[in-house]
C-alpha cells in the first residue's frame, strides 16, 4: 500500500470549547492513483489533507508513506520528506511576486536532485510562451499551471492539491484539471485533490466522500472519465 | 541534470530595486554613521597614538614647582637626593603680546627658553629660534589668530619676528592657569625663544619653574599620588627653611595642560562607540520592522515554500541576506570615508581645540573591526531573533497568515463614547505597536541628540552671559602683599583656595573669599556665624542652609570645615565668602591683611606697582571658557543637529511607510467603500502624528531630566559648573525644527495613501 491513512483523529480549540474535525478517519490510496477528497466547507478535507502534507498533526492515528509514519518523524526529517516526497498546489496560487514564471518553477526544481526539464514542462503547462512574465502579467489559471509546474517540476511521489479550482471559473478549471491529469498520466504521481465540486469525483481512480468529519463513502471508479468529458 | 543554485537569490536584486528608496535612505544613513564615527576613531586613535608617544619622545615632566626666587644648586640637589627625583630648571616668561600693533593686548604668552632636556619642543614648520628677536609660536594660537611665519608680534616691549611653529609637549591644551575652567588657544599661547631671547627679557615677569622627573616613576596613580604629597611636604618645608616661597606645586597627573587632551580623547572613544552602537541597533530595529512586515506580507508564500519542503535556515537566510548586504557595504564604504574625509574632519575638530605635536594616521584595526564587523554582527543578530520568532511558527500558519507570535486573547474593548475615527486610530497603533514602538526609541533618541546639539551652545552662552552679569568688578587684582593704594572706589578683599572634599567629584579648587561687611561690589549680606556660599556651588554639590562643606589646603592636609548658612546668587563662581575679619582668623592672617582689590577702573602704575600685582581678572578671562568651547566644538553643534534632524526625518520616513506599507490593502479597501483621501490620512496620519507628539513631548521630559544626570557626570573630572536651565525658546525651536520635518514626511505619506489604487483590495494577494 503506497499511502495508508488509520483511525485519524483532530480537534481544534481549547478545552470546553474543542471541535472534531476528523473523527476517526482511514482509507488507502494506491501509487499512481488520483484520488479526490469530496466534502462540503468545513468537513475536514484541507486538515486532512494538511496532516498528510506533515504540515499539520493528528491527535490520534496515523498517516504512513510507503510504510514510513510521518507522526514518527521529527520536524527536520518532516521537511526532508516534504522536500523528497510531495508536491503542493493551493487554492490561492502563493507565486513568487518578483520572480518570472520560469524562476518560480525553479523554486519548485532546486529541491530536487533529479528535476523534470524545465523547458519540457513549461511546454506542457502551455507557459513557454510566458516563462519570462512575472506573475501579475498572468491570468488566474495560467497563475495556477505556473503553480502546479512548480509543485510537480521536482517529480514528487505525491501532489497535493488543496481545492486547485476553487478560485477559477468553468474553462480554466477544466484547464488545471486537464493538466493534472496529464501529469498524472505522464509522470505517474499519485495526486490529492481536494475540493468541494462533485463533478470532479468522475475524473478518480479513488473517491472519498467527507461529511462531518468522517469518511461517509469510499470507493474506487473502475473506469475514469476524461476531464474533457465532464461537465457541471 | 546539474543542480540548480537557489533561485530565491534572484529575488534579492530585484526586492533591493524594487524598494531601492528605503534601501537608500538606510544606506546612506549608516555609511555617513559608520564613516564619521571610523574617521573619529581613526583619527583619535592616531592622535592617542602621539600623544601616549610624546611623554617619551619629548620626554615630559612628571611635575613641576615653581617657587618665588631661584633656587640655590644645593637646594636642588638636596631635594633630588632626598625624594629621588631630576629636577630641570623650567623657567618661563609670562608676557603680554600684541599680535596686531595696535597697542592692545591680544595675548598672553608663556616663554620658554632653550628646552633641550625636558618637555621637549617639537618643530611643526619654520625654525627654532635662534637670533635674540626670533619667536616659535604655538600652532593652535597662530591659526586662531590668523599669524604665519615671517610676521612681526609685540611681545613684552620687544619686537619679535615669528620664525616657527611650534608644540610644546607639556601644552597639548593650552592652560594659562591649571585652576582654569577652560584652557584658551585665542588668548594664550605657549612661545620659545632662544637662550639670549630669553635672557632680553629680563627678569620681571619670569617664573622660577621647575620640572621634574622621577627616577623611578610611581607605577599606579596611588603611589603617583602618594609620592607627590610626599614631595610637595618636604618641598614646602625645604623652601620655608630657605625663606624662598612655594608659589606652586603641580604633579603632573593633576596638569590640565598635559592630561586633558589625553583625557578627553580617551572619553571620546567609548561615548563615539557607544553612539554608532545605539545607532546602528535602532537601524536593527528598523530592518526587524521591515522584516516583519514583508514576512507578514509573504506568509503565503513562506508558508508554501516551507510546505514544499524548503528548510527553516533557506528562508532565513534569504530575508536576512538584504539586512546584513546593506550593512556590509555601508560599513566598508563608510569605513573608506572614515579613513579619507571624515579623518580629516575629525582630525579638523581636535586640531582646532588641542596643541598635538606632528601625527601621522595609522591603521587601526581595532577601529576596523569596531565600525565593520561589530555593526554587521548586531544587525544581523537583531534580525535573527525577529526572523527567528517568525520562522519557528509552522508552515501552517504561515499559510493561513496567522504568524502574530501573541495571540490576542482578549480583544482590547474600546468605549463606544470614543468617536469612530479614534477608535479606529487606536487599532491602528495596536496593530501597528511593533513599528510604533521603534519609531518611539528613535524619536527619544534623535531628540536627546538634538536637544544636546542645542543645549550646548546655550549652555555656554548661558554661563558666559552670566559671568559677565554676576562678575564683582571690572578689575579684580591679586597682589603678592597688602598695599595700600590711593586709587578711589577700590575694595580690599582677601582670597585665597582650598581643595573640595567630596565623595562623587574629584577635588577641585574652591575660591575663598573675604569681604567686606557692605561690600559696595557684592549685593550680600554676610551672615554673623557660618559662610555664605555661592549658587554654583550649592548647585553642583546639592548644599544647602545649615550644611557643612569639608575643604583641605592645597599644599598640606589642614582640614577646614565650614557651616552653610546663605546661599548667594553667583553663577560660575564656585565659592565660600565671609568678612575680612573672619578670613583672617581662619587663615591665620595678622590684622590687616588682605591679598587684592576690586576696582571698576583699570588702576595705574602710580595706584598699584605693577610688580606687586600677581594676577588682575578682567571680562575676556571671564568668557575664555564660551570662547574656547566655540571655537572647539561651535561647528559640531550644528553638525550634531544636522545629524540629529536627519536621523529624525529618516526614521519617520521608513517607519511611517512601513505602516503605510501593511496597511496597503485596507487603505484600499476604505477606498473602494468610499472614503476619500483626506479621510483616509486623517486615520493614518493623525495616528502618527499622535505617536510623534506624544514621543517628543515625553521626549522633551525625559531627555531634560536625562541631561541633568549626563551634566553630574560629565562634570566629574571637571572644575566648575554649569546651570542647566533649558529655555522655553530653545523646546520652541525644537518642538518647530520636529514639526518641519514631520510636515515633509506627512506630505510624502499623503502622496502614498493617494497611489494605493482601488484595485489592490480586489487583485489576488499575489
Amino acid at each position: 500500500m503506497f499511502l495508508e491513512i488509520k483511525d485519524l483523529k483532530k480537534s481544534y480549540g481549547e478545552t470546553g470549547n474543542r471541535t472534531e474535525v476528523l473523527k476517526g478517519i482511514s482509507f488507502s490510496v494506491e501509487k499512481g492513483e488520483i484520488c479526490v477528497l469530496l466534502g462540503p466547507s468545513g468537513s475536514g478535507k484541507s486538515t486532512l489533507l494538511n496532516i498528510i502534507g506533515g504540515i499539520d498533526t493528528a491527535d490520534d492515528g496515523y498517516v504512513s508513506i510507503q510504510n514510513e509514519k510521518t507522526a514518527d518523524m521529527k520536524e527536520k526529517a518532516l521537511t526532508k520528506y516534504r522536500r523528497k516526497h510531495l508536491g503542493y498546489v493551493f487554492q490561492l496560487y502563493n507565486l513568487i511576486p518578483n520572480l518570472t514564471v520560469r524562476e518560480n518553477i525553479e523554486v519548485g526544481a532546486y529541491l530536487s536532485d533529479n528535476p523534470l526539464d524545465i523547458d519540457d514542462l513549461l511546454h506542457t503547462l502551455g507557459l513557454y510562451e510566458h516563462r519570462n512574465k512575472m506573475p501579475n502579467q498572468l491570468s488566474g489559471g495560467q497563475q495556477q499551471r505556473c503553480a502546479i509546474g512548480r509543485a510537480i517540476v521536482k517529480n514528487p511521489d505525491i501532489l497535493l492539491c488543496d481545492e486547485p479550482t476553487g478560485a477559477l471559473d468553468f474553462n480554466t478549471s477544466k484547464d488545471i484539471l486537464r493538466l493534472i491529469e496529464e501529469v498524472n498520466e505522464k509522470y505517474g504521481n499519485t495526486i490529492l485533490m481536494v475540493t468541494h465540486n462533485d463533478a470532479l469525483k468522475e475524473m478518480a481512480d479513488r473517491v472519498i466522500k467527507f461529511r462531518d468529519g468522517k469518511v461517509r463513502k469510499d470507493y474506487r471508479n473502475e473506469k475514469r472519465t476524461p476531464v474533457d468529458e465532464l461537465d457541471w | 541534470m546539474k543542480r540548480i543554485g537557489n533561485p530565491l537569490r534572484k529575488r534579492i536584486l530585484r526586492e533591493f530595486i524594487h524598494e531601492i528608496g528605503k534601501y537608500i535612505a538606510i544606506f546612506l544613513f549608516m555609511t555617513l554613521t559608520v564613516g564619521f564615527v571610523s574617521g573619529f576613531l581613526v583619527a583619535s586613535g592616531s592622535m592617542k597614538h602621539t600623544y601616549d608617544e610624546s611623554f617619551e619622545r619629548y620626554n615630559v615632566e612628571h611635575g613641576h614647582f615653581v617657587l618665588k626666587n631661584e633656587a640655590g644648586s644645593d637646594f636642588i640637589e638636596e631635594i633630588e637626593k632626598r625624594d629621588k627625583i631630576t629636577a630641570y630648571k623650567d623657567f618661563y616668561l609670562e608676557e603680554e603680546a600684541d599680535i596686531n600693533g595696535d597697542g592692545a593686548k591680544d595675548g598672553t604668552f608663556h616663554i620658554f627658553g632653550e628646552r633641550k632636556e625636558i618637555n621637549k619642543v617639537c618643530l611643526m614648520e619654520g625654525d627654532i629660534p635662534e637670533k635674540s628677536d626670533e619667536i616659535a609660536l604655538d600652532r593652535l594660537y597662530m591659526n586662531n589668530n590668523e599669524l604665519k611665519i615671517g610676521d612681526k608680534v609685540k611681545v613684552g616691549n620687544r619686537d619679535m619676528k615669528i620664525c616657527g611653529i611650534v608644540a610644546l609637549s607639556d601644552y597639548s591644551a593650552l592652560y594659562q592657569d591649571n585652576n582654569d575652567i577652560m584652557f584658551d588657544a585665542n588668548l594664550f599661547s605657549v612661545a620659545v625663544v632662544s637662550k639670549e631671547g630669553f635672557i632680553s627679557f629680563g627678569d620681571k615677569h619670569k617664573y622660577y619653574n621647575y620640572a621634574w622627573l622621577y627616577d623611578k616613576k610611581p607605577k599606579t596613580e596611588v603611589k603617583e599620588k602618594e609620592a607627590a604629597e610626599d614631595f610637595s611636604g618636604h618641598l614646602a618645608k625645604a623652601v620655608y627653611m630657605e625663606e624662598n616661597q612655594l608659589e606652586l606645586f603641580l604633579p603632573g597627573f593633576l596638569n590640565q595642560a598635559i592630561h586633558f587632551s589625553g583625557d578627553d580623547i580617551g572619553k571620546d572613544r567609548p561615548m563615539m562607540t557607544v553612539l554608532l552602537y545605539v545607532l546602528i541597533v535602532i537601524m536593527g530595529f528598523v530592518f526587524a520592522v521591515t522584516i516583519n512586515n514583508m514576512v507578514l506580507k509573504e506568509a503565503a508564500v513562506i508558508g508554501t515554500l516551507r510546505a514544499s519542503g524548503y528548510k527553516k535556515g533557506e528562508i532565513f537566510r534569504h530575508y536576512i541576506t538584504i539586512p546584513v548586504l546593506v550593512t556590509l557595504v555601508s560599513a566598508i564604504l563608510g569605513n573608506l570615508l572614515g579613513y579619507t574625509i571624515f579623518e580629516s574632519v575629525a582630525r579638523d575638530m581636535y586640531l582646532r581645540s588641542y596643541s598635538f605635536t606632528t601625527y601621522e594616521t595609522l591603521w587601526n584595526g581595532e577601529a576596523f573591526v569596531m565600525t565593520t564587523v561589530v555593526p554587521v554582527l548586531i544587525i544581523a543578530l537583531v534580525v535573527s531573533i525577529t526572523l527567528g520568532r517568525k520562522l519557528s511558527m509552522s508552515p501552517l500558519r504561515f499559510l493561513r497568515r496567522d504568524i502574530e507570535k501573541r495571540k490576542k486573547k482578549k480583544v482590547l474593548r474600546l468605549s463606544g463614547k470614543i468617536g469612530f475615527m479614534n477608535r479606529f486610530r487606536i487599532r491602528i497603533i495596536q496593530q501597528n505597536l511593533s513599528g510604533y514602538l521603534t519609531l518611539f526609541i528613535g524619536i527619544v533618541f534623535s531628540c536627546l541628540i538634538l536637544m544636546f546639539g542645542m543645549i550646548m551652545p546655550e549652555l555656554i552662552d548661558e554661563y558666559s552671559k552670566d559671568a559677565l552679569k554676576y562678575k564683582p568688578a571690572e578689575y579684580q587684582y591679586t597682589i603678592y602683599e597688602p598695599y595700600e593704594t590711593d586709587a578711589k572706589n577700590v575694595e580690599k578683599y582677601c582670597i585665597s583656595s582650598l581643595k573640595m572634599q567630596d565623595d562623587y567629584y574629584d577635588e577641585e579648587d574652591i575660591s575663598i573669599y573675604g569681604i567686606k561687611k557692605n561690600s559696595e561690589y557684592f549685593d550680600v549680606k554676610l551672615p554673623k556665624e557660618g559662610v555664605t556660599i555661592t549658587s554654583d556651588l550649592a548647585n553642583k554639590y546639592k548644599l544647602k542652609k545649615g550644611d557643612i562643606v569639608n575643604l583641605k589646603e592645597e599644599y598640606g592636609n589642614k582640614l577646614y570645615a565650614f557651616r552653610v548658612s546663605n546661599i548667594m546668587e553667583y553663577p560660575t563662581c564656585l565659592g565660600i565668602f565671609f568678612s575680612m575679619k573672619d578670613f583672617r582668623e581662619v587663615f591665620d592672617m595678622e590684622e590687616g591683611y588682605f591679598n587684592g582689590y576690586f576696582s571698576n577702573q583699570e588702576l595705574t602704575e602710580e595706584e598699584l606697582p605693577e610688580e606687586l600685582v600677581a594676577g588682575c581678572v578682567v571680562e575676556e578671562d571671564l568668557t575664555k571658557l564660551a570662547r574656547q568651547m566655540d571655537d572647539s566644538m561651535g561647528a559640531m553643534f550644528n553638525l550634531v543637529q544636522g545629524f540629529a534632524l536627519v536621523m529624525f526625518l529618516l526614521l519617520m520616513y521608513l517607519l511611517t511607510k512601513q505602516i503605510l506599507e501593511k496597511n496597503t490593502n485596507s487603505i484600499s479597501l476604505v477606498k473602494v467603500l468610499g472614503y476619500k483621501n483626506g479621510e483616509i490620512g486623517k486615520l493614518y496620519i493623525v495616528t502618527s502624528i499622535w505617536v510623534v507628539l506624544f514621543s517628543t513631548v515625553f521626549s522633551m521630559a525625559f531627555n531634560t531630566w536625562l541631561f541633568h544626570i549626563i551634566l553630574r557626570i560629565f562634570m566629574k573630572g571637571f572644575g566648575g559648573w554649569f546651570n542647566l536651565v533649558v529655555s522655553t525658546e530653545l523646546y520652541l525651536k525644537m518642538s518647530l525644527m520636529i514639526i518641519v520635518a514631520y510636515l515633509i514626511v506627512v506630505f510624502m505619506q499623503f502622496i502614498k495613501i493617494k497611489k494605493i489604487p482601488m484595485e489592490q483590495v480586489l487583485k489576488n494577494v499575489e
